[in-house]
């Protein structure tokens, strides 16, 4: 993705990528409600009855999250993801450090009235509807009656379980847990909304969907924490990321300095002809370039195939698919082949 | 069945008060310590006494903020979960099929089948209600926090106490909704089975059915068994729910000048030559603990007999016992034991009949009564006594005739030496020592007014609530036995005047109520254990309690230690001290000789015996919460053990959740 500011080089400090930060400054004690969640030199340290220590998940990590933005966490499995959404939760307790989340610290319950959270696999009472679920969640609220059972109606609209809504979950497929598990994070309108591998288990549709459901939240003032494996995911929706290896912080900052491949320049354009290939090749070239190539960009797979669906839902029957075998260059097929 | 007798509430509450507050101030130090240990050894022990501070500063106002919405929202939770999961539709299927086909292998010829079906119900109940609590109790949180359903839960600001106390109360609601159902099915039940009648054996249902008695020897033409005395006539019933009754036409001879005798079940009015009036009344002999009313309409041979449905079953008998009873051997000697018969029985003492040498004997047992008033009692012309008596024969003689006895009332005078005392004649009635019987004791006795120097004042019929117990309350009741080298055999629970029996319904709620408590504890025991426990240790667990509490009595016994803290079985001290004996073959009559290990080992002895007393005081008593003998037997539940059981179950259910909400409290839950 092409990009109008100057890429940092490496050499040049950047305040938020390259490094690992050390230790954050010592913390404000007045709360900055700019700051979401400051975690300060958190460990959580795993042991076995004897109290020998079995993993160190999390090795004093330092981190902040902002208002308003959306915060990756991304790492291999057993890199701690889960584990520090876990203690920002209250779920469990640190070894070492502290983490303050909304202004509160993690083990207080009173935080809680302000986020929502989806878990890994939406752990939700399968003996529950749709609306029982989203009603008993809903009553641990503080929100009056009328006001809950109107918000239980949109947010089943909201996620598409219109049709469903009377059915125990342990009828749903794992695309409609997903979706309810969302439903039940947000039934309090939460400030600060944390997905643990939102989009895991979902095709590429309810991946799209999820995807834009963030965003929309986001832009509604919402600060999004998420932790997710699937790069692509991340890549597509996150401000700001955080990659974990093993129980350390590796590398943090936004997503687009962290991308940014310095040293090389990107230009696309529409309506070029092919002429015009040789003579941008060698202007290059005049100035200095190297490893020249002038191609056509490629779009994504997720665009291809939530084009092709679209397309299919516009107009059912047969498609006729246009070979690209003998082409590796020819990417898209043209509108003339796919007419 | 041995009723004890149970101090007021009022005064039981406050030493009781003060018992659970000592046990919950120690439980709440040994859990600071153990706590204490426990973050010392994770974190360090400075940074424990943080950990430990910060956990105890919380729970007040977690348990002060704690919201009544978000509980109800848990236990509407819990409901569903119960109700979805079909645990209390098969409990109900199972108490429906024990009720349906129950009744097809009981009775069988009992003559008390009011105890088996009441017993029936009442255990069936209790069972599987207290297992359905367990179930569901001990499966739940574990199955949440496995399931790792409850990370829902507790990342919307729920606080361990409301997750608690949620479940409780939702399996609380479910399980008492259960038990008021089973209790009216239970109740519809035992009435429809025992309720029934009888009619007349024979062709007819008038005096042709019944044959004459031989009246010189008092024996049936027919069995040549004894009848009654007085008895004329003698029949039968027929046989309905496995039992049949002897009917009897007895002679009841009043004197001329006596008021007409009214009632239902004279079949012949006869003037005699001597001017008295006899009534032929036709009696309906008891099986077990109930008869029926004989109605005859008519008069004379063709007078129709029949007889009503069971009357007798369906009591709560109040008990009003004696506060002393003192035994005096012939010689008139005063003991608490009475004459040695032998091993008969352990909680009666004997009295004789006296010998052929020496027929007077001042052999007696007397019961000293308090607060006799006429309001305690039945609004009859008599006071009835329910008697338990045992016999032992020293000759064997005619077997079927009963020993006689004699009861004998007289006033307790506060001041002997200046208040004149009033004694009743005495009144001799045939023993029946397989069952209790009820003597009906006229208000109006004969006696005598006695000066304190023993002259006779006068002599005369004398109430016994105005005259004899008048003024102060007190009443003596004296038994002898009328028979000589007979000896009865008598204990402190097993005579007692009969006060206004209470309603049966009231006394059936109050054993569900018994039923209920045990259920609550075992709710709140299943939870609390559960938020540390998997289900299986948590089923243990509760079912070791169970059985700690069931036999709670018989343990403190075994761990009895005085108040001065020595063991009260001086005899071979404690477990440790018998275990060093057997191995070192010393025996119990002598000191242990272990030289300086002996100190060590009464000292260790009187820690364990501490510590299984204790074991008792946390575990529940669930056989004080268990009414089922009361109901069984006949008798009314004392309403002051009804408070203590519901104040147990309150003091129980506050222990658990304060334990339930530590755990939850400082458990990692994603751990």
């Amino acid at each position: 993705m092409a990009t109008d500011t100057p890429a940092p080089s490496p050499s040049s400090p950047s305040s938020e990528s390259t490094q690992p930060s050390g230790r954050l400054e010592q913390s404000n004690p007045d709360y900055d409600p700019n700051i979401v969640i400051e975690a300060q030199n958190l460990t959580k340290v795993y042991r076995d009855f004897w109290g020998r220590q079995k993993v160190r998940a999390l090795n004093a990590l330092d981190l902040e999250v902002r208002k308003g933005e959306i915060f990756g966490l991304l790492g291999p499995n057993g890199s701690g993801k889960s584990t520090t959404i876990k203690l920002l939760l209250g779920l469990l307790f640190p070894t070492g450090g502290r983490a303050v989340v909304l202004g509160k610290n993690a083990t207080d319950v009173a935080k809680n009235e302000r986020i929502g959270y989806l878990p890994e696999e939406s752990y939700l009472y399968k003996f529950l509807n749709a609306e029982e679920t989203l009603d008993f969640y809903g009553r641990l609220f503080d929100i009056p009656a009328k006001i809950r059972k109107e918000r239980v109606q949109e947010l089943i609209q909201l996620v598409g379980l219109e049709k469903a809504k009377r059915r125990q979950l342990r009828e749903y497929s794992k695309g409609m847990t997903r979706r309810i598990g969302l439903a039940q994070a947000l039934i309090n309108d939460p400030e600060l909304i944390l997905l643990d591998e939102p989009t895991s288990g979902l095709d590429p549709l309810g991946t799209r969907d999820m995807k834009d459901m963030i965003l929309k939240l986001r832009d509604q003032g919402k600060t999004i924490v998420m932790c997710s494996h699937l790069l692509a995911d991340v890549e597509d929706v996150c401000d700001r990321i955080a990659i974990l290896f093993q129980g350390d912080l590796k590398e943090m900052g936004r997503v687009d300095s962290l991308l940014k491949v310095s040293g090389e320049t990107q230009i696309t354009a529409e309506n070029l002809p092919d002429s015009a290939h040789e003579e941008i090749r060698q202007v290059i070239a005049k100035h200095g370039g190297q490893n020249i190539v002038v191609d056509n960009p490629r779009t994504t797979l997720e665009d291809l195939f939530l084009n092709i669906v679209r397309e299919s839902e516009e107009r059912p029957g047969m498609r006729p698919v246009t070979s690209t075998d003998g082409d590796a260059d020819s990417g898209t097929p043209t509108s003339e082949e796919s007419n | 069945m041995y009723v004890e007798s149970f101090p007021q509430f009022s005064e039981w509450f406050l030493p009781g008060l003060m018992l659970f507050l000592a046990v919950l101030l120690s439980g709440a130090a040994l859990g600071l310590f153990f706590g204490y240990l426990v973050a010392a050894f994770r974190h360090g022990p400075f940074e424990a006494f943080y950990v430990v501070a910060q956990v105890a500063a919380e729970a007040v106002p977690d348990f002060l903020k704690t919201s009544p919405r978000r509980v109800v929202a848990m236990a509407r939770l819990a409901i569903k979960e119960a109700m979805r999961r079909r645990v209390v539709l098969v409990t109900f299927a199972i108490f429906a099929l024990m009720v349906l086909f129950g009744s097809w292998f009981m009775g069988g010829g009992s003559d008390k089948p009011e105890q088996i079906y009441v017993n029936f119900v009442l255990w069936g109940t209790q069972m599987l209600v207290l297992l359905m609590g367990l179930l569901l109790s001990a499966f739940s949180l574990p199955d949440d926090i496995k399931n790792k359903t409850i990370y829902t839960v507790v990342t919307k600001p729920v606080r361990s106490t409301e997750i608690v106390l949620g479940r409780m109360l939702g399996f609380a609601t479910v399980g008492t909704l259960l038990l008021i159902l089973m209790g009216l099915i239970s109740y519809f039940f035992v009435w429809r089975s025992l309720d029934h009648s009888h009619e007349l054996l024979g062709d007819s249902q008038t005096i042709a059915a019944f044959t004459a008695v031989d009246t010189e020897t008092q024996r049936s033409t027919v069995t040549g068994k004894r009848v009654s005395q007085n008895a004329l006539y003698e029949g039968a019933t027929t046989v309905d729910n496995d039992h049949s009754h002897r009917l009897e036409i007895i002679s009841d001879v009043r004197e001329a000048d006596s008021p007409a005798l009214e009632s239902d079940d004279i079949i012949r009015t006869i003037k005699r030559e001597d001017g008295k009036i006899e009534y032929q009344r036709v009696m309906c002999l008891p099986v077990g603990n109930h008869t029926h009313a004989v109605t005859v309409t008519g008069q004379g041979d063709d007078a129709q007999i029949t007889l009503g449905n069971s009357v007798g079953y369906f009591r709560a008998r109040v008990p009003i016992y004696s506060s002393e009873l003192t035994f005096y051997n012939r010689e008139g000697v005063a003991s608490n034991k009475g004459t040695n018969v032998g091993k008969e029985s352990k909680r009666r003492g004997y009295i004789d009949g006296g010998s052929a040498n020496n027929r007077s004997t001042l052999s007696r047992a007397t019961f000293r009564f308090k607060d006799v008033r006429e309001s305690r009692f039945p609004d009859l012309d008599f006071v009835p006594i329910d008697l338990t008596l045992g016999v032992y024969r020293s000759y064997k003689g005619d077997i079927e005739k009963r020993v006689i006895a004699g009861l004998q009332f007289e006033s307790i005078p506060d001041k002997p030496d200046v208040e004149n005392k009033f004694i009743s004649e005495i009144i001799e009635f045939e023993t029946n020592e397989f069952a209790v019987q009820t003597l009906p004791v006229p208000k109006k006795i004969v006696g005598r007014i006695v000066a304190p120097d023993g002259s006779l004042v006068e002599e005369g019929a004398y109430d016994l609530f105005d005259d004899f117990a008048g003024g102060n309350g007190k009443l003596m009741v004296i038994l002898s036995c009328r028979d000589i080298n007979q000896y009865i055999g008598v204990g402190r629970s097993d005579a007692y005047l009969r006060g206004n029996d209470q309603a049966y319904w009231w006394n059936f709620l109050k054993g569900y109520i018994g039923i209920w408590c045990q259920l609550m504890i075992m709710i709140a025991l299943g939870v609390a254990l559960s938020t540390f426990l998997g289900s299986p240790l948590v089923m243990l667990s509760a079912v070791a309690v169970m059985f700690v509490g069931f036999n709670s009595r018989f343990i403190r016994k075994l761990a009895g230690v005085d108040d001065q803290g020595n063991l009260i079985n001086e005899q071979g001290g404690g477990p440790l001290e018998s275990f060093v004996r057997v191995v070192t073959q010393q025996n119990t009559m002598v000191e242990l000789d272990t030289g300086f290990f002996d100190t060590i080992i009464e000292k260790l002895d009187y820690l364990l015996v501490s510590m299984l007393q204790m074991l008792t005081y946390l575990a529940p008593n669930f056989g004080q919460l268990n009414f089922s003998n009361y109901l069984v037997h006949g008798y009314a539940v004392d309403n002051n053990q009804l408070l203590m059981a519901i104040a147990i179950t309150i003091a129980f259910i506050f222990g658990l959740t304060l334990l339930g909400y530590f755990c939850l409290k400082t458990r990692e839950i994603a751990k």
